[in-house]
């Protein structure tokens, strides 16, 4: 197992997700992260977002300012869910050679807000992607009992083998790669 | 209908070939384009064989390592001999919740059941949610391939389907289709209290299983609706959490031509704490139906070792021109040539083992090297050897005077002699309509040998 979070494997990483179809914002330090999560949900015209309770999350979205309707997680039904424009989470691991998003649903409540919106959003620590899925199968516990592999957003070939981004669930997915201040 | 007349039918449908020439080519090359991203294909294959192979030895015990570990997870694990004890497990789980909108994501086991059909009889609607599988269920029809259930449709007879069943306006828009079946979907999924998905993996190490997609409707359906029902054959467990990574290297890119497909769902056990994400229950059904026979025997044994990516349809000379809906059985192509005598009866399949050139294309892109020609020759033995194929009395008389002429040297000469000497070859309609026979040479070889030949040979 190399080094996670090298700057090849970040290259790599960061190369991976744009050809899975995924937008990537690589930024130093919580006060930039903010910024460019304003930036991005205002770029999708997204209005009613949506944060798991990672705490970073709720951090950067409380500071997001006005424009945005923030809606409680715990207390929003199947229907309001369904309304939502953006939703916002962290992912545990990245994988460099696919451009592969890992999610532990022990860590965080990301399941559904990476999957409904049509926007997902997602904070990732620079130092947290591995080179290879193997390596991130070595990481991942059991513990949890859904774990998540996301690659791009969500498609379908299903008409002509034709493919169409943003089936049943995201159209757009962006990764906010943090880097240590 | 027998398969030689709905073959013919297909080779008559000028669209459905078009659609099928355009998906299968697109697959193959997307295939290959992947493959070459994987620095060693060949020994990612062999060691995915091998795991089957190590598997499939000792099943009973990784099921019972898989069972205990995924209860232990808490799940319930429900073991089902046959294709109706599957439906009525599935169907009293449905009743005792008082589930009313059921949706579903894409599972061939479920087809090969007929589960659809089960829990209509129960008063249940099941919603297809994969957008193929919706397609085709709307159209009244089953998937006609592992991958890409409506590979057969163009997006015309699509858009003509959508304007009657949805009533959206006619559109040849590819995404316009597909944001019509997500909006109706969006309403079933958003009342669902029962969602039902196969599995590609399952893990005996952790108790865990894995879906594979790229729509994210199996994410949805496994993860709303408060109980979860995941369908799976007995041969889909793998030994260990690591195991996954080759399989993960090798599906994606055998089906779609993907490396990576857009989701992978590993599910370990029913959600933990009260306010976790997820259904209240898990319930995983562990489906027999004729596959405990095909591991009894060492031959047919390989068969299990399927990660259904469908490659060897694309990849099948006959499917590539007729299509999956010929072959009257949920699982078509050269897989399903060796799937459906086993699963649903040599008599009922038996015109599919000679659904082949036996070229072996579909042996060279199994990702798992099964060696169909291999067991499509052992089915073509069967099917003969129990008397259950179409070939009638005049075929056995026919084979069995060729065994006989063939075993006997002298024999064999008087025939042939008398064969040149009335010019007649027997009559063989069936292979020389397409081919021609050669000319007999005047002399044989023997007869060259014996009258002087030898002596010339010698230096």
């Amino acid at each position: 197992m190399r080094t996670q979070g090298s700057q090849g494997v970040r290259t790599r990483f960061t190369e991976e997700l744009a050809a899975a179809g995924a937008q990537c914002t690589v930024v130093c330090g919580a006060a930039e992260a903010g910024r460019a999560l304003a930036r991005t949900l205002a770029g999708v015209h997204a209005r009613r977002v949506v944060g798991s309770d990672a705490p970073l999350v709720q951090r950067l979205l409380h500071a997001l300012g006005d424009g945005f309707v923030l809606e409680p997680l715990d207390r929003l039904s199947r229907d309001e869910l369904f309304a939502c424009d953006a939703g916002v989470t962290t992912a545990q691991w990245g994988i460099a050679e696919t451009g592969t998003l890992v999610l532990e649903s022990a860590r965080e409540k990301s399941r559904l807000l990476s999957l409904v919106p049509p926007t997902h959003v997602v904070l990732l620590s620079a130092g947290c992607i591995c080179e290879s899925l193997g390596d991130a199968l070595a990481r991942v516990s059991v513990a949890s009992h859904a774990i998540t592999l996301i690659t791009g957003p969500s498609r379908t070939s299903d008409i002509e083998l034709t493919p169409v981004v943003g089936v049943h669930g995201p159209q757009t997915l962006h990764v906010l790669l943090l880097e240590e201040a | 209908m027998s398969f030689e007349r709905s073959a013919r039918a297909a080779l008559a449908d000028e669209q459905l070939r078009g659609a099928l020439r355009h998906a299968t080519t697109l697959f193959g090359e997307r295939r290959r384009a992947a493959m070459a991203t994987l620095p060693d294909w060949e020994g990612a294959r062999d060691r995915a064989r091998a795991i089957k192979d190590e598997t499939l030895l000792h099943l009973d015990r990784y099921l019972e390592e898989f069972t205990a570990n995924a209860e232990r997870a808490g799940a319930r694990v429900h073991w089902a001999r046959d294709a109706a004890t599957a439906c009525e497990i599935i169907g009293r789980i449905a009743a005792e919740r008082g589930a009313r909108t059921v949706v579903k994501s894409k599972s061939m086991a479920s087809e090969e059941i007929h589960l659809n059909a089960a829990l209509a009889a129960r008063g249940l609607e099941p919603v297809e949610t994969d957008l193929g599988e919706y397609i085709v269920q709307l159209a009244g029809e089953g998937p006609s391939h592992i991958v890409a259930p409506a590979i057969h449709k163009t997006r015309g007879q699509i858009a003509a389907l959508f304007a009657e069943k949805l009533g959206v306006e006619p559109s040849d828009d590819v995404a316009a289709l597909a944001a019509a079946a997500r909006q109706t979907l969006r309403r079933r999924f958003a009342e669902a209290d029962l969602g039902i998905s196969g599995v590609n993996f399952a893990v005996a190490e952790t108790g865990t299983i894995l879906i594979v997609e790229n729509e994210g409707n199996a994410r949805l359906t496994t993860t709303l609706p408060r109980t979860h029902v995941a369908l799976m054959g007995i041969e889909k467990v793998i030994p260990r959490f690591a195991d996954l990574e080759v399989f993960l290297q090798l599906l994606p890119r055998s089906g779609t031509g993907q490396r990576m497909t857009a989701y992978q769902s590993l599910l370990t056990g029913a959600k933990r704490r009260p306010d976790d994400e997820g259904p209240e229950e898990l319930h995983i059904v562990v489906l027999d139906n004729g596959r405990s026979a095909m591991l009894a025997s060492p031959v047919t044994r390989q068969t299990l070792a399927c990660i259904r990516c469908g490659a060897c349809l694309n990849a099948c000379p006959v499917y590539r021109q007729i299509g999956g809906h010929a072959y009257e059985s949920v699982y078509a192509g050269p897989i399903g040539a060796v799937l459906s005598p086993q699963l649903f009866g040599l008599a009922r399949s038996s015109e599919l083992p000679y659904a082949s050139s036996l070229c072996g294309a579909c042996r060279d892109v199994c990702p798992v090297k099964i060696d169909i020609p291999a067991l499509l020759l052992h089915l073509r033995a069967e099917v003969v050897g129990r008397r259950v194929g179409k070939g009638g009395v005049l075929e056995r008389l026919a084979f069995s005077s060729y065994a006989a002429v063939m075993a006997r040297p002298r024999l064999f000469e008087w025939v042939m002699r008398a064969a040149r000497m009335l010019r007649i070859l027997p009559p063989i309609g069936a292979w020389t309509k397409f081919r021609d026979l050669r000319p007999l040479a005047p002399q044989s070889f023997r007869e060259q040998w014996r009258a002087g030949l030898r002596d010339q040979a010698a230096p």
